[in-house]
């Protein structure tokens, strides 16, 4: 552990850990400065020369994020000096730029919009047709797409190929005005967490394919959710949107940072598993593949209790929030039925890696666990209140709340997914976690939990 | 179109593996090695290079689309490289130039050759033609083509 030191910036005191990175400080003190190539999980590169500042005893305007803290430094991030000279490496970082903003993904989350604004405010001394021009939409595999006129060369994604993935796909080939970002000829992109790329990129160079054209970025809301691809529980962003005459739509997932959990990466699984929580969706209670209302469900919920009294089942779907898990438990401790929630289906060896993937696919295990649930199939039940549990189970009849829709001629009821309901979640590291109801659909359903109230079970 | 080193070559590659501390100082020697032995640098090479340094392949084909004298291309014709700097501009590497054009070669333009003593100059395959005038270049073209 390094000493503390007083250092002062723009005329104020901070304490700060002496021969920490400058721009550490800079950034968690929320003190403006721009940059394009560092990165706090990838470390300090140097080349795009943004976060240039004025340290006091030094000739030149240093870059921040080279500059080690040290006892009595004054640091300048205002002067006019400063601006001018990050308004003039702005100007050589767009000296090539298509300036194709409004056929461009990254409009609205661009580093180069925004420090443009910020900073440049110029006029191009070139023009269009002396730029040098490079290949466009070119598809690298894994579902990201280079577009290597917009490329400011800040190497962060190949530096993520390159020691975070370890996957070495990427690479800044070339020299001077010919140098871009490529991957070797006739090879593709092909690592699980490629997608990762996508934001690390400051500027619209790297475009994911799913979200491409979707939506523009300033008409999403981002809501902070919990991943339930496994049991890591991976921090993102829900971005969705309610178009007029549609209905609340998710346009895709993105890594929330959470040292403790997931740093600043998602996997790709995780990523495009969005998609399946809007398809194929189970949407209103069915009986013998019927549609039935809600006043018949809930008459043939109740004559299905009565007639299958003290042998009940209650499969729990590792899945669900833990509050909903204990309402659920409340509910069959009230009608006396047992309660099993098998784990073995959701085991997937072959999805874990050494990075953020586990082995065990459900999002809430570590509750079924820590509650001390019965984790065999349920036996010698006539009735089998299966609450979203992936696997089928036998019996004389069976209740189902299901998300998805499911080859089935029980009473199914229809449930809302994780994305539209609140909860807890402990993960794997027995962190506990809250996701936040993101979507709101214009007809929403309700939790298992709102199912229960609402006939009557607290 | 795989590639592999000759065996001459994995032996000036054993001998240069014990010179440094770590392979990865070999990419450059390695890179050479293989130019000299195909004439160009292919994707295969660069997996077998990879092999020989323990660099991954995406950064032997950065070092190598770095540097402007590695070729990645197979080259059919003869390749002439001759100097567009001060002396031999001087001494009159135009002429030679526009002599070559018509010639079944490629030309290429090259910064200094370090002979400027002796200009104009021009390097076919390693080697320096000194002291150039029309009549040598025909004369030395005629031996080479």
């Amino acid at each position: 552990m390094s000493r503390v030191v007083d250092i002062i910036i723009d005329g104020e005191n901070y304490r700060a850990e002496e021969n920490s990175l400058l721009i550490d400080l800079l950034i968690q003190e929320g003190i403006k400065v721009p940059y394009f190539c560092y990165h706090e999980t990838l470390g300090a590169d140097g080349n795009c020369r943004m976060c240039m500042v004025g340290i006091e005893g030094q000739k030149r305007p240093q870059i921040a994020c080279d500059t080690l803290v040290k006892e009595g430094m004054v640091v300048n991030t205002k002067s006019d000096t400063i601006r001018e000279v990050r308004k003039n490496i702005l100007e050589l970082e767009l000296i090539n730029h298509p300036v194709d903003c409004p056929t461009c993904d990254q409009a609205g989350e661009c580093s180069l919009q925004d420090f443009y604004m910020e900073y440049g405010l110029h006029n191009s001394k070139i023009t269009i047709a002396q730029k040098v021009k490079h290949d466009k939409a070119i598809d690298l595999g894994a579902n990201v797409m280079l577009d290597q006129e917009r490329c400011v060369l800040c190497a962060r994604c190949t530096r993520f190929t390159a020691e975070i993935t370890k996957t070495h796909e990427l690479g800044i080939v070339g020299r001077g005005d010919d140098a871009k970002v490529t991957t070797m000829p006739g090879r593709t992109l092909e690592n699980d967490y490629a997608m990762n790329v996508v934001d690390l990129c400051p500027v619209g160079a790297l475009t994911s394919k799913d979200f491409r054209f979707a939506q523009r970025v300033w008409f999403l809301e981002s809501s902070e959710g919990i991943c339930h691809g496994c049991a890591k529980g991976c921090n993102i962003f829900i971005d969705h949107n309610k178009l007029k005459y549609k209905d609340d739509t998710i346009y895709r997932f993105r890594p929330r940072r959470n040292d403790a959990v997931n740093g600043f990466f998602i996997c790709d699984a995780g990523r495009l598993s969005y998609k399946e929580l809007q398809e194929m969706r189970q949407e209103s209670a069915t009986l013998h593949g019927r549609e039935i209302s809600q006043e018949a469900a809930k008459e043939a919920f109740h004559n299905l209790l009565l007639l299958h009294q003290n042998s009940i089942a209650v499969v729990i779907d590792a899945n669900l929030y833990t509050e909903e898990i204990e309402s659920i438990i409340n509910f069959a401790n009230t009608i006396d039925a047992k309660i099993y929630a098998p784990l073995d289906i959701y085991k997937d060896a072959s999805f874990a890696d050494e990075m953020l993937k586990s082995s065990m696919r459900a999002a809430n295990y570590k509750t079924i666990e820590n509650l001390g649930i019965t984790t065999s199939t349920p036996q010698n039940a006539t009735l089998i209140i299966n609450c979203n549990h992936p696997q089928e189970f036998r019996a004389d009849a069976t209740i189902n709340f299901f998300t998805h829709r499911r080859e089935t001629q029980a009473l199914t009821l229809p449930i809302a997914a994780y994305t539209e309901s609140s909860g807890s979640l402990t993960n794997e590291d027995n962190i506990t976690q809250y996701s936040k109801q993101a979507v709101f659909k214009n007809s929403p359903l309700p939790t298992i939990s709102d199912y229960l109230q609402g006939l009557g079970y607290e | 179109m795989s590639f592999s080193f000759s065996q001459e070559n994995l032996e000036k590659i054993a001998a240069l593996k014990k010179r440094y501390p770590s392979p990865k100082a070999l990419c450059l020697p390695c890179l050479w090695l293989v130019q000299y032995q195909e004439g160009y640098i292919s994707l295969d090479a660069i997996d077998a290079i990879s092999e020989q340094t323990t660099i991954p392949p995406m950064e032997v084909y950065r070092v190598a689309t770095f540097y402007t004298m590695f070729h990645l291309e197979k080259r059919e014709k003869l390749q002439v490289d001759v100097c567009k700097t001060l002396s031999c501009k001087l001494c009159g590497a135009d002429d030679i130039l526009q002599h070559l054009e018509s010639k079944d070669v490629t030309i290429n333009h090259v910064e200094c050759l370090g002979s400027c003593g002796t200009a104009p100059v021009m390097q076919i395959n390693d080697k320096n033609y000194e002291n150039l005038t029309i009549e040598k270049v025909e004369s030395i073209l005629e031996e080479l083509l």
